[in-house]
C-alpha cells in the first residue's frame, strides 16, 4: 500500500517551486506517477509531501520553433508518440517513445518524469542526448539552461536542487544529410530496457562527418558512447569502420548485474545494439555506405 | 470433434451468458462484496525468510484496530488444499504464525474502519525477530545435513510425523527391470532438468469477504475455484458446524490454481471477523499477491531412458526433486501424478521412479495450470526427441510408435486413479499438424548460418478431464447438480462448480439444453453457495466440462424423464412415457414432447404449466456424480520460431496447435483456450520465473509486474499464422462425447518450444526459462568449443 503523504496541486509552475522551497528536500514532485507510485509502494521512498503537476498546462506543450523543438516536461509519452512535429524533428525520440511501455502507462507517464526520475533504462534520454537537447529548469534563483549530458548524476540523481522544476526541453531539429535510430532490448515489448542505443549521424563525401551514440541501461546515467564516436568521426562511412568503432562502446560503459540482465550480456549487446543503431542512422542518413 | 449438424447446441457459436454482465462491468467479483459496518483487513507479512518472532501490538490495539496475533488464531493445522484423502493429507500451516517460514508468511492482522486505518495500525505492530534462521533457497542445500530444519514435524492426516533433512514427503514407485532393460537398449540417453518457479498472475488478486452471522456461523465471498473445500476446511479450523459455513459464489477473475487451495486471506478474515463481531474485507495487493501467495512447482528432473534399435522405448528411470517452498499445498499427490504425467505419455517398458518434495523457504508452491505436467512434459518431450534423433527416426513417427494411446491403460493422476483410453486423436493431431507446418521440410538442426534461424518443433502432450476412475483411490473427485423446471418451462440450474472465466458453466447450459431441447436463454444458471448446492471439489484437473457438465447433463436426463411422466398424462394416447420423442422447435423456442406416426404432441412448456395448475408437483432432480474415467484430453503443438543469434532474442512466427477434447461443446472459448494456453507456455519456455535475493530470501522483483513479464498479443503470432485444429473423436463416457481442455492447451508448449530452437540453433537448453541471454552464451560457447576443438585438429597435423 503507498504510504501516507500530504498531497499539495499548486495552479503554477511559479506556485509549484515556491512551494517545493518551502517543503524541502521532504517533497517529491508528481507528474504521470508511473514512477514514483511504484517506488512508493515498493517502499523505496516515501516522501512526506507530493507536489502535483499533472495539471500544469503551462508545461504541457510541443512547440516547433523553426530548427528547434520545445517539448513542455508534463507532455505525456502518448502526446509525443502521436505528434507530427516530433516525428518531423526529432523521429529518433518517437522511435524510442513507441516502443515503452504500454498504452495505458504512456497516456498519464511524462517525457519530463522520465528524465527526472532519472533511472539509467529511461529510454526517452538516449535520444535527446544524440540532439544534444537542453533542458530548462526553473527553480527560486530562476530559470538556468542544462545540456542533457550533464543532467544525471547517478541512478535516480540529477543536477536539479531543492525547489527545481524542470520545465521544458529544448531539442536541436534533425538537419538534412543527418540520420538517427534507436535500438533497444528487452525481455518482451514495452518492458524495461536490459540495454538501449541512440545514434545520429551526419554524412557528407562519404565520411562521417558527425556521430552521436548514447546509450541507457549500461551505467549508472544513460550515457554518450564518446569513444565509439572518436573513432567515426573524420573516417570513411564503411561497414568495417562502424563495425570496430561500435566495439569500442564496450569500453565507454559501466554496465551491472540485475535481475533483467548480466554485466557481460549488457557488455556485448551494446556492441550490437550500436552498430544497429549506427547502421540504421547511416541509411536514414542518405544511405551512402563509402 | 465437429459437432455440426449433430447437435441443436452443442458445438454451435453463440454469444456468452455472462458477456453483457462482464462488459457493462456488473459481474459482481469477490472484490465488489460491500457489506454494512464493514471494516477492512491488513495482514502483517513476515520480513524474514526464517525466523521465530515476537509480536507486540500494544499500540496498535491502542490506536482502536482490532489485532489478530497467533496466539488469537486456532491452535489447528492444516493443508490449505482439500483434494487427497485424510489420511494421503499433509498439515503444516497455521492461519498465523510466530514461526514464519518465508518472506510473507503471515504473523498478524488488523482490521480497521478503512483499509488507511487499518494500515496505520498495521504499521505501528511490532515485529521482534527472537531466532533468526538462515535461509535455504535451494532442496540440495536444505537436505544437507547440518542445515536448519524448516519444520521439526508436521501432521499426516490426524498422525504427527517427523520430518528428516527438510523431506516434505516421497514416493517411490517402480515396474520391471529397468537396469536390465537399460542394458539391453540399443540408445541410453540421459539427462538433467531444472524449471522456472513461475507465478500465476492471475487478473483478480486475492480477495476475501466475511459476514459473522448471529447463529455462530460465518458468510464469505472469496476468490475460490471450490466453495465446498473452502467451506470444509474453515469448519475444521474454527470448528463450525458446516452447516453454518456459508461460502458464496461470485465471479472469478481468473484461477490457473491459484485459488484451488483455499487462500491464507480467506482464514485471517473469518478470524478477524469472529474477533471483531462485524464483517472484515481484505484485498490483496498485486505486489502482495505475487510476492507472498503462490508460485508453481519448480522441478529439478533427471531422466535416464533407453530404446531399442527398432524404434521401442524399453525402459526408464525418472526422478524429480520438488522444490515446494516453506508449507505443502499438496505436493504427496503431485509425486503421484508426476509419475502418471510421466508413464502416461509413452510405454516406456520398464520404469524406476523416484519423486521427494524438499522444503525451502521460499514462497509455497501449488497448481499451475497442468500440476507439474507441463514441467514433466518438457522434460519427457526433449528427451523422446533427442532419442528419436539417436536412432534416425523421424521424431513424429516415433512418438506415434511409442505413445500411450486407445485401449492402453492410463493413469494420469497418479498410480490410484487408472482407466482405459477409449477415445484418441493422437494420430490425426501428428499427422495434419505436421503437413500444416510444413514438417518434411523443416531446417536440420544447427546446419544455418547468418544472423536470424528458423527452427520447428514438435511436442505433444495431454491432460486428464478430471480425477475419477473405477476405484475410489487416493483423490477426491466427484460433482453434483440440481436442476429445476420453473413453471413456464424455463429452467434453473445449481451448481457448486466455479466457473474462472473460461465460459465452464456456458457449456453446462449448452449441454442442458441439448437434453431437455429448450433455447440456451431458458437455462438460467443460478449464483449459489456451499449450502444450496450438493458437493463438487474444485474446478481444477480440467473437470469442469467433463465431470461437471456430465453432472448437468445427469441432471437434465432425469428431469427429462420426469417430464416424459407427465407429457403422458396430457398425451393419453401414448401407452407409456418410452413411446414419446422430444426435439427443439424453432419457431415455437420450445420443447416438443410427441409420438412417432401420430399427430399428438404437446410441448414442455404446457407441461409445466399443467404440473403447476393441477397440483402434479415440481419437476426437478439433484444428482451427484462420480465419474469412473478420467480420459486424457490429447494437444500436438507444431511450432516455428525464430532466434536472434546477436541478441539471442526469440519469437514464434508460426504455430499449429492441434487439440482432442472430443465433442466441442463452445468453438470458439475452446480456441480461445487453446490460443491462451499457447501464450501462457511462451511465457513459461522464455520469460517467466522468480529469482530470489540469496542473502534476504525475497523476491528479487519484490512482487512488482515491472520485472515480471507475461507475454501479450504484441509477442505471439498474428492470428492467421496461428491455426488451432480439433481432432474428429468422440468421448463415450462424456457429456455429449466432451472432453476437459484447459491444462492440456499449454502442458507440451514450453517443450515443443525448446525443440523449435533446437531446430533452429542446434542447441538443446535444459533450464527454464530459455532467455535470450542464455542461447546467446550458449552459442558463445558452443563457438568457443568450436574453435578449440579446430586448434586440437591443426595441433595434431603439425
Amino acid at each position: 500500500m503507498l504510504p501516507e503523504f500530504e498531497y499539495h496541486r499548486p495552479a503554477s509552475l511559479e506556485e509549484a517551486v515556491r512551494l517545493l522551497s518551502e517543503l524541502g528536500p521532504d517533497a517529491k514532485v508528481i507528474a504521470g506517477g508511473t514512477d514514483l507510485v511504484v517506488k512508493m509502494r515498493a517502499g523505496l521512498v516515501s516522501p512526506r509531501h507530493v507536489v502535483d503537476l499533472s495539471r500544469l498546462t503551462e508545461i504541457r506543450f510541443i512547440r516547433d520553433e523553426g530548427d528547434r523543438l520545445k517539448i513542455g516536461a508534463g507532455t505525456t509519452l502518448w502526446e509525443i508518440e502521436n505528434s507530427r512535429e516530433v516525428a518531423r524533428g526529432v523521429p529518433v525520440l518517437r522511435e524510442a517513445v513507441e516502443e515503452m511501455a504500454s498504452w495505458h502507462v504512456k497516456t498519464t507517464a511524462t517525457i519530463g518524469g522520465n528524465l527526472c526520475n532519472a533511472s539509467p533504462a529511461a529510454d526517452a534520454a538516449p535520444p535527446l542526448m544524440v540532439h544534444d537537447a537542453t533542458l530548462v529548469v526553473v527553480g527560486p534563483e530562476g530559470r538556468r539552461e542544462v545540456p542533457i549530458g550533464e543532467f544525471f548524476t547517478g541512478p535516480g540523481q540529477t543536477v536539479l536542487g531543492v525547489g527545481e522544476i524542470l520545465a521544458e526541453v529544448v531539442v536541436p531539429k534533425m538537419r538534412r544529410g543527418q540520420g538517427a535510430a534507436f535500438e533497444k532490448l528487452t525481455v518482451r515489448e514495452g518492458a524495461l530496457s536490459i540495454a538501449s542505443a541512440a545514434a545520429l549521424v551526419e554524412i557528407s563525401g562519404g565520411r562521417f562527418v558527425d556521430a552521436r551514440v548514447a546509450l541507457g541501461a549500461v551505467a549508472p546515467t544513460p550515457i554518450r558512447a564518446l569513444k565509439v564516436e572518436r573513432a567515426l568521426k573524420g573516417r570513411p562511412a564503411t561497414r568495417e569502420i562502424l563495425r570496430s568503432a561500435s566495439r569500442e562502446a564496450k569500453a565507454d560503459i559501466k554496465p551491472i548485474t540485475d535481475v533483467r540482465g548480466s554485466r557481460e550480456y549488457r557488455e556485448e549487446m551494446s556492441v550490437v545494439l550500436v552498430r544497429r543503431a549506427l547502421e540504421r542512422a547511416v541509411e536514414r542518413a542518405g544511405g551512402a555506405w563509402a | 470433434m465437429s459437432a455440426e449438424g449433430r447437435f441443436r447446441f452443442v458445438g454451435v457459436r453463440v454469444g456468452r451468458k455472462d458477456g453483457v454482465l462482464k462488459a457493462t462491468g456488473r459481474a459482481t467479483y469477490a472484490y465488489d462484496v460491500w457489506l454494512p459496518g464493514m471494516l477492512h483487513g491488513r495482514i502483517l507479512k513476515s520480513p524474514y525468510a526464517h525466523a521465530e518472532v515476537r509480536v507486540d501490538a500494544t499500540e496498535a490495539e491502542r490506536m482502536g484496530a482490532v489485532v489478530l496475533t497467533p496466539r488469537d488464531v486456532p491452535d489447528v493445522l492444516f493443508n490449505p488444499r482439500l483434494v487427497s484423502v485424510e489420511e494421503d493429507t499433509f498439515k503444516d500451516w497455521r492461519v498465523l504464525t510466530d514461526h514464519p517460514r518465508y518472506v510473507g508468511e503471515p504473523v498478524a492482522a488488523v482490521a480497521a474502519a478503512s483499509e488507511e486505518a487499518a494500515q496505520r495500525a498495521l504499521e505501528a505492530v511490532r515485529l521482534e525477530p527472537v531466532r533468526v534462521y538462515r535461509p535455504l533457497l535451494d532442496p540440495f542445500e536444505a537436505t544437507r545435513p547440518g542445515s536448519p530444519a524448516i519444520h521439526e514435524r508436521v501432521m499426516r492426516g490426524g498422525a504427527w510425523v517427523d520430518v528428516e533433512d527438510n523431506v516434505a514427503c516421497t514416493l517411490e514407485y517402480s515396474e520391471g527391470d529397468v537396469d536390465r532393460a537399460l542394458s539391453e537398449a540399443d540408445v541410453v540417453i540421459e539427462r538433467r532438468f531444472h524449471t522456472n518457479r513461475r507465478y500465476h498472475l492471475q487478473p483478480e488478486p486475492k480477495v476475501a469477504v466475511s459476514r459473522p452471522d448471529p447463529d455462530g456461523g460465518v458468510t464469505v465471498w472469496t476468490t475460490t475455484q471450490t466453495v465446498h473445500n473452502t467451506k470444509i476446511l474453515i469448519s475444521q479450523v474454527f470448528g463450525i458446524p458446516q452447516s453454518k459455513v456459508r461460502v458464496k459464489k461470485v465471479f472469478l477473475g481468473g484461477g490457473f490454481g491459484s485459488s484451488i487451495h483455499t487462500n491464507l486471506v480467506t482464514l485471517v478474515a473469518v478470524a478477524l471477523s469472529r474477533k471483531a463481531r462485524r464483517p472484515v474485507r481484505m484485498a490483496l495487493t498485486r505486489e502482495e499477491d505475487m510476492m507472498h501467495d503462490h508460485v508453481s512447482f519448480e522441478m529439478h528432473m533427471r531422466i535416464r531412458a533407453g530404446a531399442k534399435r527398432n524404434g521401442r522405448l524399453s525402459g526408464a528411470e525418472f526422478e524429480n526433486v520438488m522444490d515446494i517452498g516453506a508449507h505443502q499445498i499438496q505436493p504427496y499427490p503431485l509425486l503421484g501424478t508426476a509419475l502418471g504425467w510421466f508413464v502416461s505419455l509413452y510405454k516406456w517398458g520398464a520404469i524406476r521412479y523416484f519423486g521427494r518434495a524438499v522444503y525451502t523457504n521460499k514462497v509455497p508452491s501449488c497448481a499451475l495450470r497442468g500440476y507439474g505436467n507441463p514441467q514433466v512434459t518438457w522434460a519427457v518431450e526433449t528427451v523422446v526427441d533427442e532419442l528419436a534423433e539417436e536412432l534416425e527416426m523421424d521424431p513424429v513417427e516415433f512418438r506415434l510408435k511409442n505413445y500411450v494411446g486407445k485401449g492402453d491403460l492410463f493413469w494420469g493422476q497418479g498410480p490410484t486413479v487408472k482407466s482405459i483410453i477409449r477415445s484418441d486423436g493422437v494420430p490425426e493431431l501428428m499427422r495434419r499438424g505436421a503437413e500444416l507446418i510444413g514438417w518434411r521440410n523443416r531446417p536440420r538442426p544447427g546446419e544455418q548460418t547468418g544472423r536470424y534461424r528458423r527452427g520447428i518443433g514438435v511436442a505433444r502432450g495431454f491432460h486428464t478431464s478430471g480425477a475419477g476412475g473405477p476405484l475410489s483411490g487416493s483423490v477426491i473427485d466427484y460433482s453434483g447438480a440440481f436442476l429445476k423446471v420453473n413453471e413456464d418451462g424455463s429452467v434453473d440450474y445449481v451448481t457448486a462448480l466455479q466457473d474462472h472465466g473460461g465460459g465452464t458453466l456456458d457449456a453446462h447450459a449448452k449441454i442442458i439444453a441439448e437434453e431437455l431441447c429448450i433455447p440456451l436463454e431458458k437455462v438460467n444458471v443460478v449464483w449459489s453457495d456451499s449450502s444450496t448446492t450438493v458437493y463438487d471439489v474444485c474446478t481444477h484437473a480440467s473437470r469442469g466440462v467433463y465431470v461437471g457438465g456430465e453432472a448437468a447433463r445427469r441432471a437434465a436426463r432425469e428431469v427429462k424423464r420426469k417430464i416424459l411422466e407427465y407429457a403422458v398424462r396430457i398425451l393419453n394416447v401414448a401407452v407409456g412415457p418410452e413411446a414419446l420423442r422430444m426435439r427443439y422447435d424453432e419457431e415455437l423456442k420450445d420443447a416438443v414432447i410427441y409420438v412417432e406416426g401420430s399427430d399428438a404432441q404437446t410441448t414442455l412448456s404446457e407441461v409445466a404449466r399443467t404440473a403447476w395448475q393441477r397440483n402434479w408437483g415440481s419437476i426437478s432432480a439433484s444428482v451427484s456424480f462420480r465419474a469412473t474415467a478420467a480420459p486424457p484430453s490429447f494437444t500436438a503443438y507444431f511450432v516455428e520460431v525464430e532466434v536472434d543469434t546477436e541478441t539471442g532474442r526469440v519469437r514464434p512466427v508460426r504455430v499449429v496447435a492441434g487439440a482432442d477434447i472430443g465433442t466441442v461443446i463452445n468453438p470458439e472459448l475452446a480456441e480461445g483456450q487453446v490460443q491462451g494456453g499457447f501464450v501462457m507456455g511462451w511465457g513459461w519456455a522464455v520469460l517467466e520465473d522468480t529469482p530470489y535475493n540469496p542473502e534476504t530470501g525475497a523476491l528479487e522483483n519484490m512482487g512488482f509486474i515491472t520485472d515480471y513479464k507475461v507475454p501479450t498479443a504484441g509477442d505471439i503470432p498474428p492470428i492467421e499464422d496461428f491455426r488451432v485444429i480439433f481432432a474428429d473423436t468422440y468421448e463415450p463416457t462424456g457429456p455429449f462425447g466432451a472432453k476437459g481442455i484447459g491444462e492440456a492447451a499449454s502442458n507440451p508448449v514450453a517443450a515443443a518450444v525448446a525443440n523449435a530452437i533446437y531446430d533452429a540453433i542446434g542447441i538443446r537448453f535444459y533450464e527454464l526459462p530459455i532467455t535470450p541471454e542464455r542461447i546467446l552464451r550458449a552459442l558463445r560457447e558452443r563457438e568457443r568449443q568450436g574453435r578449440e576443438s579446430a586448434q586440437e585438429r591443426g595441433g595434431g597435423l603439425s
